[in-house]
């Protein structure tokens, strides 16, 4: 993590004085500037972050109280967040987004531990090879891999449906099929994600010592024991970080599967509430309902994280 | 609106009106300025085959035509008037049933043309009520009717007579699907008799049939929701027995394209404007395709539908509003303007003058030497008109999910399906649902 | 004896792991290799019966179309443009920020913390609608890089990660500059900021690359070809009716490239970078 070398500094003369005494000691006008430091250090910050994102959290709940689609905009409080309650292509995009966490992140998060163990066994080779082939989808931009996967799984023409048929098994209409898209958008999503999450948990391996496993090794453990009882709960917190960072990604997911299935897909198969906001807030330019939906997906994703944690800290030892 | 974007539309709103009171229309030479043009794929390129006559008559004035693709236009159309008006062109392309959003929603972000030039007004006249009923706002024309899409089926000639199939002899939907499995079984497994032209949408096809059965989202006055009437679930059903005998190629513009390309569709049930995409993308299939009007639900029954058709408009936020509508009095009111796009895209023309020019009659080598825009121009006065209002983007959205759920067959009938989407497109937009 | 059967049991397990992690390698490879071939061909071979595996030699067509309908060329200059402002500013505002957290004590201290860490799982969604109305609509900023850059220039988490890092610093050396009469700016800048570049590297190269990807900001406010940013220009070609998927990957092999590169010199730091939040 982030270092500050002490080395090669000189040391400096130093009265041994404590942190908190005041060393400012040569008038008024000195103090008062010390005292005023620290926030001119934070005001370029704080500003910006006041206008672009206090201002915005405020506005948007005063958007969802709104009738956006009358001109001008008229104060009614619950035509929004009741049309929420009956609004089924709401609800269709809630299911597809669930579904993805429900399946996507699991199994992501499997396939990164795996490869996080695999990586950072002493038994692999190739390892800086390996790394990059796994690490560098991080890098790709949002935009350019969805690209490539609409490419990749085009039902006429795509190499997964070449392989497919290579393979005899039946082609997909990976873009068009209601119940295909979802999985078009999973995978993509996967490959992206997986190394990422896997450098986050290879991170957390490398800091558990060495000498547990040897513990253990002596004590007659198998791998699989050694893995179970020792790793997994050791690298517990981490994954509980990497789950709930990737259930907040989920809940507002709009690039991949916008860009992935043309947004949304025919019959919203892949439609999210990422891209439902969207539509409902860029494309029919209804802003007070799209702020409801925002909320709702902060609501979700509060309340997803909360209880990631209450269920996993409850199993710790 | 941003206080600046304001106050320069309504100088140049005085000015234009100052100009236009003045005296007698500016000469051709006078009018002058840079002008760009928002369009879309063969539509842009009609556009661009004006341009050099339009100079002829107006030689200070430079006209850039972007081709952005259809959806951005839209989008940012939209976005440009909700951000009150700014980086918007000077004249801007918009489909028909998609503009009443613009003109409801955002009444200062669009020019009624009569105020740029008073003169306007008769030109306006000149063009059939049922094409200037969407774009006008009470007193306002916000902008002048370009093309209409009335519906035919292209189809590949050698396909249908290798199988026996006569298009003559196609004259309901019934009769369209017998000769698709006809020809699927006579040109093996790898061609598909017709695609079901689904981007991000899949509702075109519906939209073509329910309108040719008199039926659309909503009714005439735009005030009720109607897309469960009789009308609509016949024409329902009959998608749904074209998807079930397995005869639809499931593909979207690119994809239908590319399959005419490599001889993998045998037709396509598209507004004539297709005509200038598929002459365009396949010239090497000269002489091999024709056209044939609409199967009838049943036999003696309307034959004819609109899906598409265009307009253009001049945003408020323009700084050549003269110049512009000089444009688009060119490309869309001299029956010449208008047969020089039919020739290049295929866009069918709006304007009555031009319906009578001698091109109309000429038999068109890429199709046969068929006289297509015989075929097609004929059924134009059989097109039942359909209002889009300004929720027809959402009502489209929320109608796709559902209709592809009954397409993929889940045990619910046309009648149940349409009655659910009427609710719900009534829910969205609080407008009720006719009796 | 027994080292000798540990010794090939290591061995053979070691062929076992490394070559069973061969073909995931491959397939987690093969996007991005098919990626650069796709971009060297014509469209029709993309789209034949066979899967083109190697390379052809339309690259520089490809090239010339994606820059003559997207404006590409353009939209490469203002997305290394701003995303090197981007980082560069962020970078200024969340060390001055965590430097502020760490190294002083001052009134609202708590609670200017405390709002940051509240802020940390406010969805971007949230935020979206009200800062298009603001910055298209009522400051009329569409298409400048001031609209782009600025909105998303906050990272608490940089903050906090820069905070921790100034934690770890020793108050003499700050007390010495004092006590020699600096000024806090100078402190700042002369003598704590060098004292953690390592962090800031990573932080800067996690903030580039946030800038470079970022789709949904400019999609909304950078409209006009001419102010696009390199993703959303690819994206516009998406969206045409006629999808030019040879240009389209070339697109995306230029805007994947240069970070691919810089990734593998700086691979440490991307490294710290991310597990930055997870171990504290």
């Amino acid at each position: 993590m982030g270092t500050a070398t002490r080395a090669g500094i000189q040391a400096p003369r130093t009265r041994g004085a404590s942190a908190a005494v005041p060393l400012d000691i040569r008038g008024g006008w000195r103090r008062r500037r010390h005292a005023l430091a620290p926030y001119w250090f934070l005001l370029p910050y704080f500003l910006v972050f006041a206008v672009f994102w206090c201002w915005p959290i405020i506005d948007s709940a005063l958007l969802s109280l709104q009738n956006t689609r009358v001109n001008p905009w008229d104060w009614n409080i619950a035509i929004n967040w009741r049309r929420l309650l009956i609004d089924r292509a709401f609800h269709a995009a809630l299911g597809n987004t669930l579904t993805i966490m429900a399946i996507q992140v699991p199994v992501m998060l499997t396939l990164a531990t795996l490869l996080a163990v695999a990586l950072n066994s002493p038994l692999l080779k190739l390892r800086p090879i390996y790394r990059f082939a796994f690490f560098a989808p991080v890098v790709v931009s949002d935009a350019a891999y969805s690209a490539v996967f609409r490419v990749l799984f085009n039902g006429q023409f795509g190499a997964v449906n070449h392989a497919f048929a290579a393979l005899g098994l039946p082609t997909v209409e990976w873009l068009q099929d209601p119940n295909a898209m979802l999985s078009t958008v999973m995978v993509a999503m996967t490959w992206r994600w997986t190394g990422y999450n896997a450098i986050i948990l290879l991170a957390g391996l490398q800091s558990i010592p060495r000498d547990l496993y040897e513990a253990a090794a002596i004590d007659g453990a198998t791998p699989f024991d050694r893995f179970f009882r020792i790793t997994l709960p050791l690298l517990k917190p981490i994954l509980v970080f990497c789950l709930v960072l990737s259930v907040i990604g989920t809940t507002q997911l709009f690039t991949e599967p916008w860009l992935i299935t043309d947004r949304g897909g025919p019959g919203g198969g892949a439609e999210t509430l990422g891209t439902y906001l969207y539509k409902q807030g860029f494309v029919s330019m209804n802003f007070g309902y799209a702020a409801a939906i925002a909320y709702t997906i902060a609501g979700m994703a509060a309340v997803l994280a909360a209880l990631n944690l209450v269920f996993t800290r409850g199993k710790q030892a | 609106m941003s206080g600046f974007g304001r106050i320069a539309g309504i100088l140049i709103g005085t000015v234009a009106l100052g100009l236009a009171a003045a005296g007698p229309a500016l000469a051709q030479s006078d009018v002058k300025g840079e002008i760009t043009v928002w369009s879309w794929n063969v539509a842009a390129t009609a556009l661009k085959s004006v341009v050099p006559d339009f100079n002829k008559a107006y030689p200070n004035v430079k006209v850039t035509v972007e081709d952005l693709g259809n959806q951005p236009v839209y989008d940012r159309g939209l976005a440009g008037c909700s951000a009150g008006g700014v980086n918007m062109p000077d004249v801007y392309s918009v489909e028909n049933h998609e503009s009443s959003v613009f003109w409801a929603r955002f009444p200062d972000c669009f020019l009624d043309l009569k105020s740029v030039d008073a003169k306007e007004a008769d030109l306006l006249a000149k063009f059939p009520k049922f094409k200037l009923t969407e774009l006008t706002v009470g007193d306002k024309i916000y902008a002048m009717p370009w093309d209409s899409g009335p519906a035919v089926v292209f189809y590949r000639r050698d396909m249908y007579e290798a199988a026996g199939v006569d298009p003559a002899k196609i004259v309901t939907w019934d009769d369209f699907i017998a000769a698709g499995k006809a020809v699927q079984a006579k040109a093996g497994p790898d061609v598909k008799f017709v695609s079901n032209n689904t981007d991000s949408i899949s509702t075109t096809w519906f939209r073509i049939l329910a309108n040719q059965a008199g039926c659309a989202y909503f009714d005439e006055t735009g005030e009720n929701v109607t897309v469960n009437q009789p009308g609509c679930v016949q024409a329902l059903e009959t998608v749904k027995k074209i998807s079930d005998a397995d005869l639809f190629l499931s593909a979207g513009w690119d994809g239908s394209l590319q399959a005419i390309k490599a001889n993998r569709l045998a037709s396509s049930v598209y507004g004539a404007w297709y005509e200038g995409s598929v002459r365009g993308n396949a010239p090497e299939l000269s002489g091999k395709w024709g056209v044939f009007q609409l199967p009838a639900f049943a036999a003696g029954g309307n034959r004819a539908a609109n899906i598409g058709g265009s307009s253009l408009a001049i945003p408020a936020s323009s700084k050549n509003p003269q110049a512009a509508l000089a444009f688009i009095n060119f490309a869309l009111g001299r029956p010449d303007s208008q047969i020089t796009q039919l020739k290049a895209s295929g866009l069918v023309p709006t304007l009555p003058e031009a319906i009578n020019d001698p091109y109309i009659q000429q038999p068109q080598p890429y199709w046969g030497g068929q006289k297509v825009w015989e075929v097609v121009l004929a059924t134009l006065s059989q097109i039942k008109p359909a209002r889009g209002t300004q929720y027809f983007a959402e009502a489209d959205g929320i109608a796709d999910g559902i209709l592809l759920a009954y397409m993929k067959g889940n045990g619910k009938s046309a009648k149940e399906t349409l009655d659910e989407a009427a609710e719900q497109i009534s829910a969205a937009t609080g407008l009720p649902v006719a009796e | 004896m027994m080292l000798r059967t540990i010794g090939s049991r290591r061995r053979w397990g070691s062929w076992l792991l490394t070559g069973g992690l061969a073909p995931v390698a491959l397939l987690w490879l093969a996007p991005l290799y098919l990626m650069g071939v796709f971009a060297t061909l014509p469209d029709y071979a993309i789209f034949s019966p066979d899967l083109p595996l190697t390379p052809g030699g339309n690259f520089l067509e490809n090239l010339a179309f994606l820059d003559g309908t997207a404006n590409f060329g353009r939209a490469m200059l203002n997305s290394i443009g701003i995303a090197t402002v981007s980082a560069a500013l962020s970078l200024l505002l969340t060390s001055m920020a965590g430097y502020a957290f760490a190294r002083f004590k001052f009134i609202g201290k708590q609670v200017a913390f405390s709002l940051l860490v509240a802020t940390l799982t406010v969805p971007y969604a949230v935020l979206i609608v009200p800062q298009y109305v603001l910055v298209a609509r009522d400051l009329a900023l569409s298409n400048t890089w001031i609209a782009v850059i600025v909105p998303p220039l906050c990272h608490s988490i940089g903050v906090l990660f820069m905070r921790q890092t100034f934690l770890s610093l020793p108050q003499e050396l700050l007390d010495a500059a004092r006590i020699d009469g600096a000024r806090e700016g100078r402190i700042f800048f002369s003598i704590a900021l060098p004292l953690v570049r390592p962090s800031m590297a990573a932080l800067a190269i996690i903030l580039f690359l946030a800038s470079w990807n970022n789709y949904l900001w400019p999609l909304l406010v950078a409209t006009e070809s001419g102010a696009r940013t390199a993703p959303v220009a690819l994206g516009s070609l998406i969206g045409l009716n006629v999808v030019p998927w040879g240009a389209l990957m070339v697109g995306a092999t230029l805007l994947t490239l240069p970070m691919i590169v810089v990734f593998i010199f700086l691979q440490r730091y991307f490294v710290a970078g991310i597990t930055a939040g997870a171990v504290k």
